[in-house]
């Protein structure tokens, strides 16, 4: 029997995330008869050991309850990831389903490795509960890549002991990037030699973002272009800049000791620094790491004497998009179907994972039932949703790389702000 | 007393001419499809069809590829050498990779093959566990490419890392070496050195050829220990200096690991460790512009070629082998 779940149904199968359990036997899948020697490979990536753990057991839960489907887990961290799926699609040889963020969708699906998913919503997929800004995350020009697996924002993750230590109070959610900075050296000051208020995040694409949108501007627009000029990235360079020189962020060559990819080797858990500029849905990785107190906080949403107006947008950072040439497209869609809809399978994948569902039902169910850092996230998640900003567009892959690269060469005095933001432009501008 | 060849006896002589005889018929005879050719070309048949399939035509390939716009996905298109020109005349980035290359190159090889050398040295003085020896003295070799590597340079170069840790006992805030673009390259330069393993087999083997007559000889008369290193053993030993110098200076144009596992793949800080291999996967992995990461193959190519060339002739110069006059 199918388990189609409503969303009332599935509010109640916070049953999932409440912990009721399924049996797998009770839970048959879609296609109930394998074919004989169904082997799937799903390549993806993981933010936290966490979200790993929890991956593999839905998936080994799937295949319980399915005898002759093998599905090939081939899971890393998200720069691993993305040379190794280019390699193997390139080669023609690309995983039969895999993680796409919003650019990785629209690389592959402008290139037709992906096949648009419409056909399977609603049925057997009905995202009629998801986030809007998930469903956007996964679709290019009006067709559905890719099926949203989380809900994820920009955040600031606040150290709370270091603010008390400090003597500073945690700021209003609503606060400015001039705040942000005096935050930051206040830290410093109260706090170092050796400890810095905030991680520098002039390298890092959504607080980029976030600081564009503030200036009326945008790092994409919809058409996939430039939604900027160099001016305007000039002025995000030299605020780090700025802050730099005030010892509100690590030099340059501490800074560049932090990987984007690994939340080990981020100043916030290697003890040197109290904010870190992410995404919420390494909030739980990072937690795992430390033992103390972490909070979500908003990036600042404007400049001194000027409107502060919400500038957060949520989105699917992790979606599942199908191989065009995969044989087992039913099944695959199965498969997602187990993991999103099923209540077992909703709960393997997403308890304790720091994934939050990309439904409406999914974040009321762990609201309820969830772990302290999920309803943190959840709460966050809502308070952002109170007013939603326009959705995050495409850019180009490799671009994390150039706004790092144009960053560090500030930092370490190679480069005028000026310049990175022209060396970003020209680089970028060639992958556009 | 005077050496004298043994004469074979009749009969031997006999059956030895008639083979020879027959030895030459059969080689006057053999074409490139005899059957015995055919014998030994099927025996080498997987590897040349390995070569011709899986090597050559790659590298054919990659020529041709490096003469086009090539994204991965989509039909390569025909742009002459414009690569070439991009590369050469525009392209900050290439030069910035060569630059650490060759800076990495020069500094590593010599520093790598001396250390091994004078390691080989050492273990070459008759010491019991010789074995032992050799073989934890290859194992960093084995280990170069691997995460372990990478967490355990972190440990040592970070700014929270071992040397900085003991620095600091002195109330020296010493920077993180691993992450600043003034150090970070003689980081892996550090790496390759400890690295020292392989070459230092090679010369322990070649240490081990050197005749002891020589030096017993030399010290009969007179020859102290430096005189026989430099006088004996290290002119004896130039064919393996010459060996091991070309293999590391070929090896060290293509590094890519130690860059890769200790930057994260950026090749970072600000380009400082961004090594040719790097840059050219970076170019056709994560920018899929493959037609230009082959020009920069080729280039490549074209470099340890060059080098190689240039060893090979100067080796003419100073390169002793035993059975010249």
């Amino acid at each position: 029997m199918a388990m189609e779940i409503s969303r009332r149904r599935f509010a109640r199968g916070t049953a999932a995330l409440g912990g009721a359990a399924f049996s797998s036997a009770l839970v048959p899948s879609r296609l109930a008869i394998a074919q004989a020697g169904e082997r799937i490979r799903f390549s993806g990536y993981v933010e936290s050991q966490e979200q790993l753990k929890q991956t593999l057991a839905v998936l080994e839960a799937y295949e319980a309850s399915n005898p002759g489907v093998e599905i090939v887990p081939e899971f890393t961290n998200f720069s691993s990831f993305t040379d190794k799926i280019a390699t193997e699609a390139a080669g023609g040889n690309a995983p039969d389903m895999f993680s796409v963020n919003v650019d990785l969708l629209a690389e592959y699906a402008r290139r037709s490795v992906i096949t648009p998913l419409d056909r399977f919503v609603p049925d057997p997929l009905d995202l009629s509960d998801y986030l809007d800004g998930t469903i956007r995350a996964a679709t290019l020009d009006g067709k559905l890549f890719a099926i949203p697996n989380d809900a994820i924002a920009p955040s600031v993750i606040m150290k709370s002991t270091s603010f008390e230590e400090a003597g500073i109070a945690i700021p209003e959610q609503m606060w400015t990037w001039d705040a942000m900075a005096e935050t930051a050296v206040a830290l410093t000051e109260a706090l170092g030699p050796r400890f810095w208020g905030l991680e520098d995040a002039g390298g890092n694409y959504i607080p980029c973002d976030v600081f564009l949108r503030s200036m009326g501007k945008s790092m994409f627009t919809p058409d996939h272009q430039f939604g900027f000029e160099p001016a305007d990235l000039a002025e995000w360079y030299a605020y780090w800049q700025r802050l730099r020189e005030a010892g509100g962020v690590p030099p340059g060559d501490v800074q560049a000791l932090s990987s984007g990819g690994d939340p080990s080797t981020t100043g916030i858990v290697a003890g040197r620094a109290a904010m870190y500029i992410s995404l919420t849905d390494s909030y739980v990785g990072v937690r795992s790491l430390i033992p103390d107190e972490l909070l979500l906080h908003m990036l600042p949403n404007g400049f001194e004497g000027g409107d502060l107006v919400q500038h957060h947008y949520i989105y699917a950072g992790n979606s599942t998009a199908v191989w065009t040439e995969s044989k087992y497209q039913d099944r695959i869609i199965d498969i997602i179907h187990f993991m999103h809809f099923v209540p077992e399978g909703i709960e393997i994948y997403y308890r304790g994972s720091g994934m939050v569902p990309a439904s409406s039902a999914g974040l009321d169910a762990l609201a309820a039932s969830g772990t302290d850092a999920e309803r943190h996230i959840v709460e966050y998640l809502r308070l952002l949703q109170q007013n939603p900003a326009p959705p995050r567009y495409p850019g180009v892959t490799g671009m994390s790389g150039m706004l790092r690269r144009a960053n560090e060469g500030v930092a370490f005095g190679t480069l005028t702000p000026m310049q990175a933001a022209e060396q970003f432009v020209q680089e970028a501008g060639v992958r556009l | 007393m005077e050496n004298v060849e043994p004469v074979p006896p009749p009969r031997l002589r006999e059956l030895s001419a008639r083979l020879f005889r027959a030895q030459g018929r059969e080689a006057r005879s053999r074409t490139p499809f005899s059957e015995q050719n055919a014998i030994a070309f099927l025996f080498l048949a997987p590897w040349l069809i390995g070569f011709f399939v899986l090597t050559l035509g790659p590298i054919l390939a990659s020529f041709y590829l490096s003469l086009t716009t090539y994204d991965l996905f989509n039909p390569p298109e025909w742009i002459g050498f414009d690569n070439y020109r991009k590369l050469l005349f525009e392209d900050a980035r290439y030069f910035q990779s060569l630059k650490v290359t060759f800076t990495y190159v020069f500094i590593s090889v010599p520093l790598k093959l001396a250390f091994a050398l004078g390691v080989a040295l050492v273990l070459n003085r008759g010491i019991s566990g010789l074995g032992v020896y050799r073989t934890v003295y290859y194992l960093p070799s084995l280990l170069g490419g691997s995460v372990a590597v990478a967490i355990m340079w972190r440990q040592i170069f970070s700014y929270d890392g071992v040397i900085n840790q003991f620095l600091l006992q002195f109330g020296i805030d010493a920077p993180s070496w691993i992450s600043n673009p003034d150090y970070a390259l003689y980081t892996l330069v550090a790496l390759a050195v400890w690295q020292f393993g392989s070459p230092t087999v090679i010369f322990l083997a070649g240490l081990k050829q050197i005749p002891q007559d020589i030096y017993d000889a030399a010290s009969i008369d007179g020859a102290g220990r430096w005189r026989l290193l430099f006088n004996f053993t290290l002119p004896l030993l130039t064919p393996i200096i010459f060996f091991n110098f070309v293999m590391q200076l070929i090896g060290s144009f293509q590094a890519f690991t130690p860059s890769f596992i200790i930057s994260g793949g950026t090749g970072g800080p600000a380009d400082s460790t961004l090594f040719y291999t790097l840059y050219l996967y970076e170019q056709g992995f994560t920018n899929f512009q493959m037609g230009y990461a082959s020009a920069i193959a080729w280039i490549l190519v074209g470099i340890i070629a060059t080098f190689t060339a240039a060893s090979f002739i100067s080796a003419k110069y100073w390169v002793h082998y035993g059975d010249q006059g």
